[in-house]
């Protein structure tokens, strides 16, 4: 009985097969740890090997042009994240606001604006510890503004072709279905409009996002700040007692340690004098104990300020959480060479939101224990080699500003020009501006190697291929009628159905997946219908960009999950919502600037 | 380390020769106590022969001089070396104490 003959509640045998590769493959992915760029790679062989795709399909996804784009944007976007555009955006637009509200548009806005022409993983990541610092500053939990992060970066990533990989999917194999390329800005204002919803959501909604302690703030007790302040030799307390000065108890702190020249006092009796050249530890509110600067002539010593907030320029602090499974489970680092090997000290150990009272050299390490590490400010710390170690959240160094920011943003924002006007295609496009990106050294070969993300890559390929085992088998164009035979033939119902199912099925697979496997529904769908599929897939590259319901939608909301001390029902909290809002917005605007037009 | 006191020209004068590290400290401290109970009269301090001063060192100097300003007496330190005077300057005690 061949493939063919075989015929099961509608589907041939081939058909049956991709949806069991499918339904296998993202129940591998859900449950198991295994890397997603090999479970694709099996879904692909199965495929080939049963016969279900022949040579040519089953590695079109490595020569597929929109996989290319996106390898080639790597680059660009390397060009620009080494340049320090970023850095410039938070200098200039985050500011000090005077309300949540306007804190959270003066968020989203620009990390929106960022991730729709960086990766929205890049912006996200760069932005996490400034946020955590700038919550701390307008007095705001950092877990009312890290959703409200990643909810920006994905719904910024939608506004252009090339924000988003999903957008570069569908609109790659839009072209090789009709011919026709769509514009690099074709979803730019049903974008914006959704974005302008989504934030007023947000505001709206604002007592869904909950209000909790990130872990690090255990290292950020008001006890728990140590802050030394340098005794000049010409100081005015110099030879009296330290009761005498009034320091043993300030305002916001405790003095806990003294260090003279060649001797260490702690605790501190009321009697000790102050010597010039002292060093005075103090422990508690870093902002006031800053003010004896002011009041006692002290002056900030040269190294050694133990805070979160007040990266000084001769440390760099790091917060690190200890992976399930991480080999430093159950041991001491003071008796491992983890500090030698990585050339980083531990400073100190928080678990389950409480800073360890043992010395944290000595804390016997649990999974999930939040470790402060120190290390000189230059050193580059190789987080993906650790990573099965410790899981680090806070940003990268991030490069000065300077006459290669403009450089980078020049050839972005020219890229991006030269391919919406059409004069260059999407592809030459972003090759010409990795190459300028390299020539105007922007950022290293090596670093636009490294910032390839082939696995990324092979997960993209992989959509595609599977996008196009669900159409050639038939699966498409039978889910294509069953939605018809249920929505009827109101497009806009159809449209709207089809956007809904996607919604919910990318909150758990990975957005580029459920774009690759939608298209050829939603393309079916429309031309079943005698519409022109085009309005149909800029609703559906939004609808596939929404996943705000759970952590594991986006690769954005991971980033912000631990650091916000987030819970699972968080985001289904805050996120349901949100993914109807934006779907309502959607339909209806898409519908408004590209009405519905049937097929010539 | 050793410390001797003796009066000269109407004055208590305290000798240090030595090192008056945190080790010496202690001794030296009970060895100067004397000049605590000493009335209507100025203290020299003659540190010639002194190498090395401690911050334990000094907390005993400290100690004296502030009795003796409650007493309305003068503390004087005489003839420190290169090494004393570096750590007299570094910690600001050259301008709290008086020197001949």
């Amino acid at each position: 009985m061949g493939a063919d003959t075989f015929i099961f509640l509608g589907f041939n045998l081939h058909a049956w097969i991709t949806i069991a590769t499918v339904l296998t493959m993202f129940s591998v992915l859900l449950f198991t740890k295994l890397r997603p760029d090999l479970v694709f790679l099996g879904a692909i062989a199965i495929l080939f090997v049963t016969g279900v795709l022949d040579a040519k399909a089953a590695f079109s996804g490595f020569s597929s042009t929109s996989v290319v784009v996106i390898g080639v944007l790597f680059v660009v976007v390397a060009g620009l994240t080494h340049t320090g555009v970023l850095q410039w955006i938070v200098k200039h637009l985050l500011g000090q606001p005077k309300s949540y509200s306007t804190a959270v548009v003066r968020l989203m806005l620009p990390v929106a604006a960022l991730s729709s022409f960086l990766s929205n993983t890049t912006v996200v990541a760069l932005f996490v510890n400034i946020v955590k610092m700038w919550s701390k500053k307008l007095g705001v939990s950092p877990s009312k503004l890290l959703i409200p992060l990643s909810y920006a970066s994905g719904m910024g990533g939608v506004c252009t072709l090339i924000g988003t990989p999903p957008n570069l999917i569908i609109s790659g194999l839009y072209a090789d279905h009709t011919g026709t390329a769509m514009n690099v800005l074709a979803t730019t204002i049903p974008g914006l409009f959704c974005l302008f919803i989504g934030v007023l959501s947000i505001i709206a909604m604002r007592r869904l996002l909950p209000d909790r302690k990130a872990p690090e703030a255990a290292f950020e007790d008001t006890s728990e700040y140590t802050v030394e302040l340098l005794v000049p030799s010409d100081n005015p307390y110099v030879g009296k007692t330290i009761a005498q000065a009034g320091i043993t108890e300030v305002h916001g702190g405790r003095l806990i340690e003294v260090i003279h020249f060649d001797e260490v006092v702690s605790p501190v009796p009321d009697k000790e004098p102050i010597m010039g050249g002292d060093r005075l530890v103090f422990a508690g509110q870093i902002d006031e104990i800053l003010d004896l600067k002011e009041s006692h002539g002290f002056v900030n010593a040269d190294h050694h300020v133990f805070t979160m907030d007040e990266v000084d320029q001769n440390r760099q602090l790091r917060t690190a959480y200890v992976t399930f499974g991480s080999s430093l489970i159950n041991t001491t680092i003071g008796h491992s060479t983890f500090e030698k090997d990585n050339n980083m000290t531990l400073v100190a150990v928080a678990r389950r939101g409480k800073r360890v009272e043992e010395s944290p050299r000595e804390v016997k390490l649990q999974a999930g224990d939040t470790l402060l590490l120190e290390c000189s400010p230059q050193q580059n710390i190789d987080t993906d080699r650790l990573s099965s170690q410790l899981q680090f959240f806070d940003s990268e160094q991030v490069p000065n500003i300077g006459p290669k920011t403009i450089v980078s943003t020049t050839i972005m924002i020219a890229m991006v020009v030269l391919t919406a006007l059409k004069v260059i295609p999407l592809l030459e496009c972003a090759f010409l501006a990795a190459i300028a990106m390299l020539l105007c050294r922007c950022c290293s070969p090596n670093q636009a190697m490294k910032a390839i993300n082939w696995n990324i890559l092979m997960v993209f390929a992989g959509s595609v291929v599977l996008g196009v085992a669900i159409q050639n088998t038939g699966i498409a164009e039978r889910l294509a009628y069953g939605i018809l035979d249920v929505c009827g033939t109101n497009p806009i119902i159809v449209m709207t159905a089809i956007c809904f199912v996607a919604t919910f099925i990318t909150e758990f697979i990975s957005n580029t997946a459920a774009g690759a496997m939608f298209f050829p529904i939603m393309y079916e769908a429309a031309v079943q219908l005698g519409y022109e599929p085009f309005p149909f897939l800029i609703a559906l590259m939004i609808s596939v960009s929404s996943s705000f319901a759970t952590p594991i939608g986006s690769p954005t909301h991971m980033l912000v999950y631990a650091p916000g001390g987030y819970r699972f029902s968080d985001f289904i909290r805050i996120g349901l919502p949100m993914n109807l809002i934006i779907l309502a917005a959607n339909i209806f605007i898409v519908n408004v600037v590209y009405p519905l037009t049937p097929l010539q | 380390m050793t410390t001797t006191i003796q009066e000269q020209d109407g004055k208590m004068v305290a000798i240090l020769k030595g090192c008056l590290d945190t080790v010496a400290a202690p001794e030296t401290e009970k060895a100067m106590s004397p000049l605590n109970d000493v009335e209507g009269k100025d203290i020299i301090i003659d540190c010639t022969e002194l190498e090395y001063i401690s911050s334990a060192g000094l907390r005993i100097f400290l100690a004296i001089l502030q009795n003796a300003e409650e007493k309305g007496r003068q503390v004087y330190i005489k003839g420190i070396n290169d090494n004393v005077r570096t750590i007299f300057t570094i910690t600001g005690f050259i301008n709290i104490f008086k020197f001949m």
